[in-house]
């Protein structure tokens, strides 16, 4: 009987396997050849970009850094990138300060009005970013906000917000009561179960959280070409447009692409640490 | 160490009366046992007693102080749950320590009690693991060292034995009767297994639906149920019931049931005479039902009844026989392994009639024990 049941279904299984085999290259190739397309076209040299007709090769003639030595040797280049990273970064400070809390509360007790709020915290995501740009800047004008760090970092804090409590909820909610309540019987406080007990535990999906918020605000470009415009303050994404103004050469744009998106792909690995499952595992049962 | 005491207390839980009246006490040192099938309360009540449930009514006293309203972290128990909680990124050692650092211990108490319950708890080697790490045994172990580094007045357990495999069942309940005679803390231990609270208890509360039936000894409880759900629920295989009525036939006081006349002791005459008429449910364990031709005589307060044959189930050294009697009555009992008996068989078995218990059919009251 179960013999029969195995001979029947090996061919199920091997095409199962195959099946699964093409997706995984097919998501593969999606994802991989666009990211190779930017790089070889980064460190392409002029020739191997305007062939004249022949057909553009899959990998440069002479490959070359010129491009890249060519941005790191613009002042102003520099200027962009770390001013990119503070507000990158401030974003995330301000957003971990104010949506850790509010994950924290959301997550752990019982809140009257929680589903309404948090179905107010997806709809206000749902808006298209142009659609609230322009509110929101007139507010920021109205507070003098506009052309400030503090402008652009509140206003991408906005954004990551929702995102931050979402993750940062859900974290805080898979812990099991458990634990919580196993430290309060041996003698712990409040403050003592949240930093001994339910920080440690929520760190995979706050640093999750931080990590996308950082992202959000590095590649954000609408809300900071409002509210910098193109006055001093300069982010990389409003470099990138400044450039495009002057049609660039293709090489120099697919340059600027890949230090936009490297933060992308250093942090995807780096958050594959912590999308591994199973980290309580061992504590219940 | 403290003793427990809990008077009439209750809890509503949603729409249901979750503890309903209860009242118990546990001797400075004592270990007690809340035995009781699944969903009557014993969780409930311990999660009372360490605070993390509310009383609606009564009072919790521990070491004659009222604990009612006193916050969780305050109460000087330990508590380890069904589900071990151990803290998952903490290593054996860090989870140990946890409550000494809490309590703000000195560096030097908190090495020596580390050491001592590694040793205790048979736990050296483990103590950079974290619990995802080691096996069930050793997990249930470090929650037992861990609650008690902390010398609780009451320790609290829930079930700590049912995620456990029965070889490993039985060396744990071993162990814990060792630390509790080595320690002297005051337990109070819940489960639904009879076998461990049989043998590890100085006492044993059954309990049904939220309230006490019969709170005494593992043998006193065994020997002379208060309830008929005291009666059913302990012992293995389950008690056999018979409905019936009092009757009394010259000399002999018995019960007449629909399988026959159930005699009782001689010497408890006077007392089954006074019940004479009255309803009552008869209740005999398998184990004092002997199969006839085995039994080597007869005495004369034994009843002798024809039952046939319905199922022998192989239980080890022994054997299950489930039969019928007249009116198809069931009537289960044991014999030894060297006795062959097949089904549909007639065969003829002695209940003895020293170990009869009646019950009242309406309160379910044992009225007549041994
Ligand atoms: N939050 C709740 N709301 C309503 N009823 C509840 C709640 N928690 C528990 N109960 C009910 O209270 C009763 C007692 O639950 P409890 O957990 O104390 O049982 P238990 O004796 O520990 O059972 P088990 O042996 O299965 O662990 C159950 O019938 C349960 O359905
Ligand atoms: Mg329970």
């Amino acid at each position: 009987m179960s013999t029969i049941a195995r001979v029947k279904s090996l061919p199920v299984e091997g095409l199962k396997k195959a099946l699964w085999v093409a997706s995984i290259a097919a998501a593969v190739l999606l994802v991989a050849g666009p990211v190779y397309m930017l790089f070889k076209y980064s460190i392409s040299d002029s020739t191997s970009i305007n062939t004249g007709g022949a057909p553009i090769p899959l990998w440069p003639y002479h490959p070359t850094f010129r491009c890249f030595t060519y941005l790191f040797s613009d002042s102003q280049f520099f200027g962009v990138i770390t001013n990119s990273f503070v507000i990158a970064a401030c974003t995330v400070g301000m957003s971990m300060l104010l949506g850790v809390p509010a994950a924290y509360v959301l997550g752990r007790f019982r809140v009257p009005g929680r589903r309404l709020l948090l179905l107010g915290l997806i709809s206000v995501r749902l808006f298209p970013d142009i659609a609230s740009v322009i509110p929101i800047t007139e507010f920021f004008i109205r507070f003098k906000l506009q052309n400030t760090y503090t402008g652009v970092i509140l206003a991408h804090t906005l954004l990551a917000l929702p995102y931050v409590i979402f993750i940062g909820m859900s974290a805080f909610e898979a812990i099991p009561d458990d634990l919580e309540q196993q430290a309060r019987v041996m003698g712990a406080n409040g403050f003592s179960v949240f930093f001994r007990i339910l920080l440690p535990l929520s760190i995979p999906g706050l640093v999750a959280a931080a990590i996308y918020t950082f992202l959000l605000s590095w590649d954000e470009f609408i809300f900071a070409y409002f509210i910098l415009g193109l006055g001093k303050i300069s982010t990389l994404t409003l470099f990138l447009k400044q450039k495009l103004a002057f049609s660039p050469p293709q090489n120099l744009l697919a340059a600027i692409s890949v230090l936009l998106s490297l933060p992308v792909i250093v942090f995807s690995l780096m958050l594959q640490k912590y999308m591994t499952a199973g980290i309580t595992t061992g504590s219940v049962k | 160490m403290a003793d427990v005491v809990l008077k009439n207390v209750s809890k509503r839980m949603g729409s249901s009366q979750v503890i309903d009246g209860f009242s118990l006490d546990v001797a400075n040192g004592e270990f007690v046992t809340l035995l009781g099938p699944s969903g009557c309360g014993k969780t409930t009540l311990l999660r009372m007693i360490a605070g993390l449930e509310t009383v609606d009514k009564g009072d919790v006293l521990v070491g004659g102080k009222r604990y009612n309203n006193l916050p969780v972290q305050q109460r000087n128990l330990a508590m380890v749950f069904q589900s071990y909680a151990l803290f998952p990124h903490m290593t054996v050692a860090q989870n140990i320590r946890f409550g000494l650092s809490i309590h703000k211990a000195p560096a030097e108490t908190i090495r020596r009690k580390l050491a001592w319950s590694l040793d205790m708890f048979g736990l050296s080697g483990l103590e950079d693991r974290l619990p995802r790490q080691i096996s069930g045994g050793q997990r249930q172990r470090v929650a037992l060292a861990r609650a008690l580094v902390l010398d609780p007045d009451v320790l609290l357990l829930d079930e700590p034995l049912s995620n456990l495999d029965a070889a490993l069942r039985d060396t744990a309940m071993e162990e814990l009767k060792r630390i509790h005679h080595q320690v002297g803390t005051t337990i109070i231990y819940v489960t639904h297994n009879q076998v461990e609270a049989m043998t590890m208890s100085q006492r044993i509360a059954v309990l049904s639906a939220g309230r006490l039936e019969q709170y005494d000894t593992p043998r006193a409880v065994y020997d002379s149920p208060a309830t008929r759900f005291a009666a059913s629920f302990i012992g293995s295989p389950a008690m056999n019931f018979l409905n019936g009525a009092v009757e009394v036939h010259g000399e002999d006081a018995g019960v007449m049931t629909p399988v026959g006349f159930v005699k009782l002791d001689k010497e408890r005459f006077t007392s089954a005479k006074a019940m004479a008429g009255r309803s009552v449910t008869v209740g005999i364990r398998p184990q004092n039902i002997a199969y006839a031709e085995h039994h080597e005589s007869k005495r004369y307060s034994d009843t002798t009844l024809s039952v046939s044959v319905e199922l022998v189930e192989t239980l080890g050294d022994r054997s299950l026989v489930v039969s019928r009697g007249e009116n198809g009555t069931a009537l289960r009992f044991l014999i030894t392994r060297d006795i062959d008996i097949e089904p549909q068989e007639m065969v003829e078995v002695f209940l003895d009639g020293r170990r009869v218990h009646l019950f009242d059919p309406q309160t379910n009251a044992n009225v007549f024990s041994f």
